[in-house]
């Protein structure tokens, strides 16, 4: 993916950007490089998100950070209208998506639908990534659409 | 039946709530703290003195030491914080309070919980969870990561939105008989609910709890001192604090993920259960920790009281969920969203009511109270509270 300066809605990314220990530096300069980045177990080949610093399943330091093909599915969403977020009341209402990874081991992470906030979305919808970096923020952001034929989950086991 | 230590080594002799609307308290938390614990003590008819005990959950900046030496306590032997999960604590306070007891590193313990915005701001209690793989997505609060749990909730798991309107309506029809609950004199009806706005989908205004200024305390002592004291102690029969694996913070990775938190085998409500060697068949009356109408329905579902999927609408009827003579009577109060937040703490104090016998929805005979903690968060927490006989 090449990240793309045409932000498809005005979401501030002001409230982007890793944490002061570094721990998820690796996904934020992913999203730099055009690629979603998730951590998996070299010797386990567990996929985990959140960001950690050990596999908890065989417990080795400093899993591998993996490029991942930003395809998913619609795992759960909400419609937001009420301004809990001030940087982001210039778009109410806003569809947050939480998207299945079917090529991360079924892992989840969290984005905004790029459509309006009407939109009729529905948990099992077929969506795709799309790196946005707003000229004003520091770090891109992925951002979801939806695609077409949702994708075959590769490995149904999150863990 | 277990031979759990704990089973019937502590009660609660006193109690104490208050509450103001949201950012006008005239005091500070701490104020409000010993305001409290000065009523639960006087409540419980002991010498706030006496107290050497100190526990909450949540955050807040008043610990042991700080409430201990205002009330001028003799010793101070115990002060601990149940970390993590905002209110997931609430109840898991009460069962450490008992442990402590039970274990003899204390003789009187107070529960607290004070929230002013003065000093802690607007949702206080939730301010560490939201970072930067949450909020430039638009989710930074409860209500809205509570929704995204819920919204899989209803449409993958099958459970009709009723049964969340039929849980408001129950707080909101309690509230009617409670004087001192916010939303007394303003009964709402299926009418009113429907047409309420959305805050966050699935979520109406209605389904969203309360926020208050307020402070809340429970004395615990010994069960011998509580014969002394008084005829009517609530009795902690069991408590189960935790997150079973897979369950924790985890950025909406959680394995169960429409779970409240507290299910799964060796679970909190499973434990909970075992523990105190009865099941939710035996439960009178239940206080739901329910932040968000839907979250409260997903930890009854938990704790078995009520059934997952479709069939939960058969149980969550506003008449199964009323007192007093409803199947499954909850939040007997008013509810964090009828009667007031604090956190969370005044449900723990209204199902001390319940067994005294005092609550102004009072369901005839109460002997075993149960109070659900925060559901959805990190860490949950259940306690069950009875009467003497049931030990």
């Amino acid at each position: 993916m090449t990240p793309s300066s045409e932000v498809a809605r005005e979401f501030p990314a002001t409230l982007a950007g890793p944490y002061a220990d570094g721990l998820d530096l690796p996904y934020w300069e992913g999203l730099r490089a055009g690629e979603l980045r998730l951590q998996r177990c070299g010797e386990c080949g567990l996929w985990i998100w959140g960001p950690r610093w050990m596999c908890g399943q065989c417990q080795v330091f400093d899993p591998e950070w993996v490029a991942v093909e930003a395809v998913g599915r619609v795992f759960s969403w909400s419609r937001t209208w009420h301004s809990f977020i001030p940087e982001l009341a210039g778009e109410l209402p806003f569809i947050t998506v939480l998207v299945e990874l079917p090529h991360a081991g079924g892992r989840r992470v969290l984005g905004l639908l790029t459509e309006d906030g009407d939109a009729d979305i529905a948990i099992g919808d077929a969506v795709s990534g799309i790196i946005q970096q707003p000229a004003d923020a520091p770090w891109p952001l992925l951002r979801w659409q939806r695609a077409g034929t949702p994708p075959e989950t590769e490995q149904g086991e999150h863990r | 039946m277990t031979d759990s230590f704990l089973r019937g080594a502590a009660a609660v002799v006193g109690v104490s709530e208050f509450h103001y609307k949201r950012g006008e308290s005239p005091d500070s938390e701490l104020r409000m703290t010993l305001r409290a614990i000065v009523e639960a003590a006087a409540d419980a008819g002991v010498s706030p003195r006496e107290i050497d005990g100190f526990v909450s959950y949540g955050g807040g900046e008043n610990d042991g030491t700080v409430v201990g030496s205002s009330l001028m306590s003799h010793r101070i032997r115990w002060s601990n914080m149940i970390w993590g999960g905002g209110g997931g604590g609430a109840a898991a306070a009460i069962t450490n309070a008992a442990v402590a007891i039970a274990a003899g590193q204390a003789q009187c313990v107070v529960v607290y919980r004070a929230m002013a915005q003065q000093d802690s701001g607007r949702l206080g209690y939730a301010k560490h969870h939201f970072d930067g793989h949450m909020l430039p997505h638009g989710v930074g609060s409860p209500a809205q990561a509570c929704a995204l749990r819920t919204r899989r909730m209803l449409e993958h798991d099958g459970v009709p939105e009723s049964a969340m309107r039929s849980l408001v309506l129950a707080d909101y029809f309690h509230a009617q008989q409670n004087p001192s609950a916010a939303a007394f004199g303003r009964p709402l009806d299926e009418t009113g609910y429907d047409a309420s706005r959305m805050i966050v989908e699935p979520y109406r205004l209605y389904d969203c709890s309360r926020e208050n200024d307020g402070a809340v305390a429970l004395i615990l002592v010994s069960a011998d001192r509580a014969e002394a004291l008084g005829p009517n102690p609530a009795y902690v029969l069991a408590g189960s604090q935790g997150a079973v694996g897979g369950y924790a913070v985890d950025t909406e990775n959680d394995l169960d993920y429409t779970s409240a938190g507290f299910g799964g085998t060796a679970g909190v409500a499973e434990t909970l259960w075992a523990d105190a060697g009865l099941g939710p068949d035996q439960v009178d009356v239940v206080q739901v920790y329910e932040n968000f109408s839907g979250s409260g329905v997903a930890a009854l579902i938990d704790h078995s009281l009520c059934p997952p999927g479709a069939d939960a609408g058969k149980v969550m009827t506003v008449e199964n969920l009323t007192a007093p003579h409803g199947l499954l009577p909850v939040n007997t109060s008013g509810g964090n969203l009828a009667d007031s937040f604090v956190n969370g703490m005044g449900l723990a104090v209204e199902a001390v009511r319940q067994v005294r016998g005092t609550s102004t929805n009072q369901v005839p005979d109460a002997t075993v109270s149960l109070f659900i903690g925060g559901p959805m968060a990190a860490v949950s927490s259940s306690v069950l509270l009875c009467t003497r006989d049931v030990l």
